[in-house]
């Protein structure tokens, strides 16, 4: 029987996984569970100790094991996450071509790989992949981060096929759907919008969901609340706070103490980047113009 | 045969045999006649017992109530017919001429006649105003078990042992007994004659039709209420439909069911229906159409004797052996589900309907569920679900169907639903977006499905579990009869439970966070783990409840629409006249649906419950609020305060001088007390005054009251106390003047006032004392002088030993003068609140006097400064299209297979030629040509922060798989757009906000004369004008009206700064000031504004001596006109110029010429002298400084050539 299926044992630490309630999965009581399915749960609570920056420990608790193809593969996401990027792709490459059946090789070393820009081969070796929603997931994203809707589109309509309930597939139609737009914004925010208001399920993750999915729909005031009430319940989530600028910008609000919060939680975000780019930029288009006369 | 799942008991009573039944027309009341001879009369709302009725000897089997009058008729076996009243609760009179046992009696609709069927085999018609028998009509030849009068027509039906059941026509005997129009010999001869055929052996009334066709006696006869048609039962265990026209009657079909005799049978008021009883214990249902059994109802015991229709209402009565119940057909809860603004509902013809609170409008018919379960059984519930715009609807036929559909786009009207999922299910709801759930009591077995109807997981309830509600997202309740448990459906476990018996409707707060369990008689409120909050209990049944935005309960009982505050105070909001089912509350409205599933709007006074709701939270604001705007008052509130402990609050309501008096001294207020008091002027108040204000230690209210009590004793006493010496003398002189010895000695003793004391002593002839009193404060000549007096020597007078003489302690701070320290008064918070804000406004009044009216003016005015921009801005040329689009040159990257494609920014950069959109992508370089084309941008620096906020909020961050940085997506303004050809971007501060709060800005900016802070405002509106997007031509021309009201203000503020840097000491520096100040004057600002340079423009002239210009300023003031204050000072200025129009200082400034000010040197352009604009802003210069950057956008070059600034693209929106 599947795992993961709607009876199966692992469901419920899959979706607290993906509904980003990581400390309800390295909680997880994983002693019930049957003798094959300690590995996966093991794996789970791992990439959970990661998503929360305890790369090290992990770094730690698996060293030992790297025979196991699926734990070396978490030790290249985390020796990713701890920084040390070339020893991960070093090892997710060689895990690529040594495991390239292995299921946990798969998606972890994709995400190591994608995340050094080596999308090819991500790409590649997660095509491989036999009826794993999270491959599914990760070639979902990369190509929506190679601005390929179109291939994004195709391969979660395939993927709704088969498993159309699943909530990682949900989440994988949502994330194109924000790029599609139109319609698609508002099943998003629905999607978002169970996840967060169910007691089980909510999370920062699920809230910046339904708050994005707002402010697609133009829908500020909403967004607002649901972003401000996040904030103060996770202050650190580097994603609440650069939603919330873009949603003060938007509302017509200072950013300035938001950005400083962001510099200090999260130096590397995306949105600083552009912002320092940007400006950068700025400054030497400008400096093409001048009036013909100064005064 | 069980019973049906369709038929619901409202009452039953306990008695003996039932054999007569009447319901009450308007009033919920059943009068029921018994076979011991009694009559009872019941409220089945309320299941009580109203009256009993025993005059009878026997058993009563004939009962009815007058459809308009106070009245009942009974007949029984005693042969008697008895007319009542139920409010004297008095038998009037007893028609008395039946021979034998009377059967049935009831009232005509409309005639003032009753109709009786006796075993003396005839039918009698009386009249009961003049309590005769006006005809007797003949022809059974058995007993007449029933006799009924049709509705509207002259005819009169009757059921007869002897198997047959005849049918009459009274045509004749109205004629007779209606008003006479001439009177002709046979009607005389038929008046004197009432009871007898007339000379031809014609009776008034005549057999119409014999029907025949039972084959026993019949017991029951009905006339259906429209249609001609009639229905019997009898003792063939037949119920025997007829049909008759105006010259014949036929059998039309036979009922067969009843094993035994049927005793009574009725046509449904308003359904194709046929109800019977029988004493095989049934009643039975049947379809009028097909006469084929719909439903029937077993009891275990007792036999059925007579049943009986309420003639409105879907309510039934039948009698029995024990007694009578009262029960309807089917539930008149329509089937409803509100989703935000709307409601969605079940007609009564299955029509899915739904409603728009906000619009107040019923859609058409969006589906027709006739199919759904039998025809007779309405559906019970409706979820709506609405991602998918799908209805769950479950109807009880069949132990339970559900039916899945989806709502059409569209309302055309009542089509049948296509694709329909269905099921076995008594309860159906929908959990999440695409999963429902679904119980079957039978199986005890929840089934969560998906949108395809297949089961994806199956949940094991607790035992006895009856229902099951939406529990929050992701959550299922299930009800047992005594208990409500919350269940996780994912993680398929128990999240709490709460022991609350006979829960039947569960309605959730709108926010999600409380909900409220319905009961017959309870309301228990539970937030939304289930943690119970409140509960509280209602004698009367509970039918409905929503819940209002702030978090109140309302519910509907029977009769009332109640509220329920979370704390579990609870109140009647108003009175009901139907039952109805509330679906939402919004202000002053309570929408809901009435037994017919039509929406109705209730008015309600929310005031009483608001007010609760303020004082529990505390929200004092709010409740002064309340108290200015509404008039609140009644004994309840005030107890309700009082008992809450609010008296201070409840002072606020009332008006009664005594209960102010008690909540005064109850909350200490003894200001108000004491006005009170006066009021009242009665011993006790003040009595019960003084003894709060000692309390308080208010010395002064005591004095005050023990005055007014003429307390002498307590008011000396008090005066000693406080050393009040004066006060005291006074008392003992006025103890004096009472002629009051004793109060006169104890004002001496307080006194220490030894002379007054012997005096006294003298006059009331006590010489010991006084020699006593002399002797021994050492008055030796007084003393002797006493002796003298009374012929005594001192020898003759033995004393006891004299010790000192008692002092009297003086006083050591005179506390007389000032009250002691007072006992704080409880000013609560309210009373805070109360104070506060009356000071507050006052001297907001105070301060804002000048403000206030320059609002006002501005808000006279906008229209024509308005008008002025208009003229102003029409000569600013924008420059029509020019296409710039094919200026802008892109690398088109986009590859059909693989590799990565365009972002949706370089899209956008592709879709527009705003610069706004440029800057969005982020193609900062292509923005900014665009603007150097269009407006002759050259200096961008001061653009950077616009451009990084336009930048800023072009995208958003989703995170998706850990490890990898966020999805990245574009906000677009265009939210319905999936083209991608078509999709753009969203730029924050439209033109909107920069009009509503930009703008006002600015001028709050100038009126407070901040106006460094006003010109960054003004420059800023520029920028963010400058890089922006409207939606429409007609906002194209306000954004110019914008720009070019900016520009005045930058360069009349600019202007007035220029000034205040020049030091007035040097005659050329004040020339120069002066000219500034009369240049402040030209730009079109605000008449308000306007004025206000004026004024400084006018009195800087005026106190240089420039009188002819500070004419002309006050002259133009005037003629602006504006705020009194203004006009008044004009108004003198220009008395005085007037007396010596001349400048002492010529300045550069005519006030008649046309011209404008050049904004970088601040001097005039008159009309025909060269000079050059910036393209942007439309600023004027003098032509030397062509090329260089406008001091009014900081950003463009002065006399580029430009093509116009664009803001809109025909059709991009």
């Amino acid at each position: 029987m599947d795992p993961f299926s709607a009876e199966g044992e692992l469901l419920n630490i899959h979706n607290a996984f993906h509904s980003g309630q990581y400390q309800f999965v390295i909680d997880f009581d994983t002693a019930a569970l049957s003798p094959e399915n300690q590995l996966p749960a093991r794996v789970f609570k791992l990439r959970a100790q990661i998503a929360q920056g305890q790369a090290n420990e992990v770094l730690a608790a698996v060293s030992s094991e790297e025979d196991t193809p699926d734990l070396a593969a978490i030790k290249a996401l985390a020796q990713q996450a701890a920084g040390k990027t070339d020893a991960a792709l070093r090892l997710a490459q060689d895990l690529a071509e040594n495991y390239p059946d292995n299921f946990t090789v798969q998606f972890v070393c994709g995400t190591v790989l994608q995340a050094q820009d080596h999308s090819e081969e991500a790409l590649a070796l997660l095509s491989k992949h036999q009826g794993s929603l999270e491959a599914v997931a990760l070639i979902v994203q990369i190509h929506l981060q190679q601005n390929r809707t179109d291939l994004a589109l195709k391969e979660v309509q395939a993927a709704k096929r088969w498993a159309q309930d699943s909530l990682l597939v949900n989440l994988a139609e949502s994330w194109v759907g924000l790029r599609v737009g139109g319609e698609k914004y508002q099943s998003a925010f629905y999607v978002y919008e169970e996840l967060a208001s169910a007691p089980s399920t909510t999370a920062p993750l699920s809230i910046v969901g339904q708050a994005v999915a707002e402010l697609h729909l133009g829908r500020v005031p909403e967004a607002e609340a649901a972003l401000t009430a996040a904030l103060e319940k996770y202050p650190e989530d580097a994603e609440l706070i650069a939603n919330s600028i873009v949603l003060n910008v938007l509302a017509g609000k200072q950013t300035a103490d938001l950005e400083s919060r962001l510099q200090h939680a999260q130096p590397s975000h995306a949105l600083l980047a552009d912002i320092q780019e940007k400006s950068e930029f700025f400054d030497t288009a400008a400096a093409k113009y001048s009036p013909k006369v100064s005064s | 045969m069980q019973s049906s799942p369709n038929m619901l008991t409202k009452f039953e009573s306990k008695s003996s045999r039932a054999k007569g039944i009447a319901f009450h027309p308007k009033r919920p009341w059943i009068l029921v006649s018994l076979h011991s001879s009694t009559i009872q009369l019941w409220d089945y709302r309320m299941g009580t017992l109203i009256d009993r009725f025993e005059e009878h000897d026997g058993p009563v089997r004939g009962i009815d109530f007058h459809p308009t009058q106070p009245l009942f008729v009974s007949g029984g076996d005693d042969y008697k017919i008895k007319v009542w009243n139920y409010q004297t609760r008095r038998c009037l009179f007893t028609l008395n001429g039946h021979l034998d046992y009377v059967r049935t009696v009831f009232f005509h609709p409309e005639l003032p006649w009753i109709l009786s069927a006796s075993d003396d085999q005839t039918i009698r018609i009386w009249n009961w105003q003049n309590r005769s028998l006006i005809c007797t009509m003949t022809g059974h030849n058995h007993y007449v078990m029933c006799a009924q009068f049709h509705p509207t027509e002259d005819l009169i039906a009757s059921a007869s042992l002897d198997q047959s059941v005849r049918i009459w026509d009274i045509s004749g005997l109205r004629k007779k007994h209606s008003a006479p129009t001439s009177i002709s010999f046979e009607d005389q001869m038929a008046r004197a004659n009432p009871n007898q055929a007339d000379m031809f052996g014609n009776t008034d009334a005549i057999v119409k039709f014999v029907l025949e066709g039972h084959d026993r006696g019949v017991n029951w006869v009905s006339f259906h209420p429209t249609l001609p048609l009639i229905v019997s039962a009898g003792d063939d265990r037949l119920v025997k439909l007829w049909r008759m026209s105006d010259t014949k009657a036929w059998e039309v079909d036979t009922c067969r069911g009843h094993f035994q005799n049927a005793s009574a049978c009725l046509f449904h008021p308003h359904q194709d229906l046929i109800l019977s009883v029988g004493e095989d214990k049934t009643i039975r249902v049947w379809d009028l159409n097909k006469r084929t059994s719909v439903q029937s109802f077993k009891r275990d015991l007792d036999r059925f004797w007579v049943i009986a229709a309420h003639p409105k209402m879907n309510l039934f009565a039948a009698g029995h052996d024990t007694g009578v119940m009262v029960f309807k057909l089917e539930r008149e809860r329509p089937a409803s589900a509100v989703y935000q603004n709307q409601l969605f509902y079940i007609t009564k013809e299955k029509h899915v309907k739904s409603y728009d609170f906000v619009k107040g409008v019923e859609s058409p018919p969006m589906l027709s569920l006739r199919k759904l379960g039998s025809p007779w059984v309405p559906p019970r519930t409706v979820s709506y679900n609405p991602a998918e715009r799908a209805i769950l609807v479950t109807s009880p036929t069949d132990s339970g169907t559900y039916e899945l559909i989806h709502l059409p786009r569209d309302a055309t009207g009542a089509v049948e639903p296509t694709d329909v999922k269905r099921g076995q299910a008594t309860s159906a709801v929908f959990v999440a977006r695409n999963r429902f759930a679904v119980f079957n009591p039978a199986s005890q077995q929840v089934d969560i499905k998906d949108l395809s109807n297949s089961t994806t997981k199956t949940i094991k309830p607790p035992a006895g579990t009856t229902d099951i509600y939406f529990g929050g997202t992701g959550c299922l309740l299930f009800i047992t009869p005594t208990t409500v448990a919350l269940f996780d459906i994912q993680q398929k476990k128990q999240l709490a439970e709460v022991t609350v018996s006979g829960v039947k409707y569960v309605v959730w707060s709108n926010d999600g966070l409380y909900c409220a369990l319905l009961s017959k008689h309870n309301v228990t409120i539970v937030t939304k783990t289930l943690e119970q909050v409140s509960t509280l209990h209602e004698t009367i049944r509970i039918k409905s409840a929503t819940w209002d935005d702030a978090g109140v309960l309302i519910y509907s009982t029977l009769n009332h629409v109640k509220y329920s505050l979370l704390n579990g105070d609870n109140g009647i909001i108003r009175t009901l006249d139907q039952t109805v089912y509330l679906v939402r509350v919004k202000g002053r409205n309570v929408y809901c649906l009435d037994r017919n599933a039509q929406p109705q709007i209730l008015q309600i006074d929310p005031t009483e419950y608001r007010f609760k709701l303020a004082l529990v939270k505390r929200n004092y604001d709010e409740m002064l609020q309340i108290i200015k705007t509404s008039s609140l008052v009644g004994q309840s509130i005030i107890s309700y305060l009082q008992k809450k402990g609010y008296p201070e609050i409840a002072l606020q309501f009332v008006q009664d001088p005594q209960t102010r008096f008690d909540l005064a001294l109850e909350c200490g207020n003894l200001d108000v007390a004491i006005d009170m008091a006066r009021e009242l002027d009665r011993p006790n108040f003040w009595s019960r005054l003084g003894a709060e204000a000692l309390a308080h230690g208010n010395h002064q209210t005591v004095e005050m009251t023990y005055q007014k009590q003429r307390n002498f004793d307590k008011l000396s006493f008090l005066y000693l106390a406080t050393g009040d010496k004066e006060k005291l003398s006074r008392m003992a002189k006025i103890a004096e003047h009472r002629g009051d010895f004793t109060s006169r000695f104890q004002n001496g003793i307080y006194r220490g006032d030894v002379e007054d004391r012997i005096q006294m002593f003298k006059e009331v002839d006590q010489y010991p004392l006084a020699y006593l009193t002399a002797k021994s404060n050492g008055m030796t000549e007084e003393a002797e002088s006493i002796l003298e007096a009374c012929g005594l020597t001192e020898d003759q007078i033995s004393l006891p030993t004299i010790e000192e003489p008692l002092k009297v302690p003086h006083p050591i701070v005179p506390t007389f003068k000032s009250n002691w320290p007072i006992k704080a008064a409880g000013h609560s918070s309210f009373e805070k609140a109360l104070l506060g804000e009356v000071g507050a406004s006052d001297e907001e009044a105070a301060a804002d006097g000048f403000e206030i009216e320059d609002d006002e003016q501005e808000a006279v005015l906008a229209k024509d400064t308005l008008d002025d921009d208009e003229e102003d801005a029409s000569g600013w040329d924008m420059g029509d299209d020019v296409n710039v689009e094919e200026d802008v040159e892109f690398v088109n990257v986009e590859s059909p297979e693989a590799g990565a494609g365009s972002s949706e920014a370089d899209l956008w950069a592709r879709n527009s030629p705003l610069a706004a959109d440029h800057v969005a992508a982020g193609s900062f370089d292509t923005a900014m040509q665009l603007l150097n084309r269009q407006v002759g941008a050259v200096q961008f620096a001061p653009l950077k922060s616009r451009f990084l906020e336009v930048f800023k909020a072009s995208k958003t961050y989703l995170p998706a798989t850990v490890g990898l940085p966020p999805l990245v997506n574009y906000v677009r303004r265009t939210t319905e757009e999936t083209d991608s050809r078509k999709v753009l971007p969203i730029i924050p501060r439209d033109l909107e906000t920069v009009a509503n709060a930009d703008l006002q800005e600015g001028y709050a900016a100038m009126r407070a004369n901040k106006l460094e802070e006003g010109v960054e405002i003004f420059k800023g509106i520029l920028h963010t004008l400058l890089v922006n997007t409207v939606s429409s031509e007609a906002e194209v021309d306000q954004a110019k009206k914008i720009i070019s009201t900016a520009r005045e203000y930058i360069l009349a503020m600019s202007i007035e700064l220029e000034r205040r840097t020049l030091s007035t000491d040097d005659p050329e520096n004040l020339k120069r000031s002066l000219e500034l100040s009369a240049y402040f004057t030209i730009p079109k600002l605000e008449v308000a504004h306007r004025q206000l340079a004026l004024m400084a423009a006018m009195k800087f002239a005026f106190a240089n001596k420039n009188y002819n210009s500070a004419l002309g300023f006050a002259n133009r003031m005037l003629a602006n006109g504006g705020s009194a204050k203004l006009l008044d000072q004009a108004k003198k200025i220009k008395a005085q110029c007037e007396r010596n129009p001349s400048d002492q200082i010529d300045i550069e400034f005519d006030q008649f010429a046309e011209f404008d000010i050049c904004a970088a040197s601040y001097t005039p352009i008159f009309s025909g002298s060269p000079c050059v604009t910036d393209p942007f802003t439309g600023a004027k210069y003098h032509e030397q400084y062509k090329g260089s950057v406008c001091r009014i956008s900081k950003v463009t070059e002065i006399g580029a050539p430009a093509s116009g600034l664009r803001l809109f693209v025909p059709g991009q929106y």
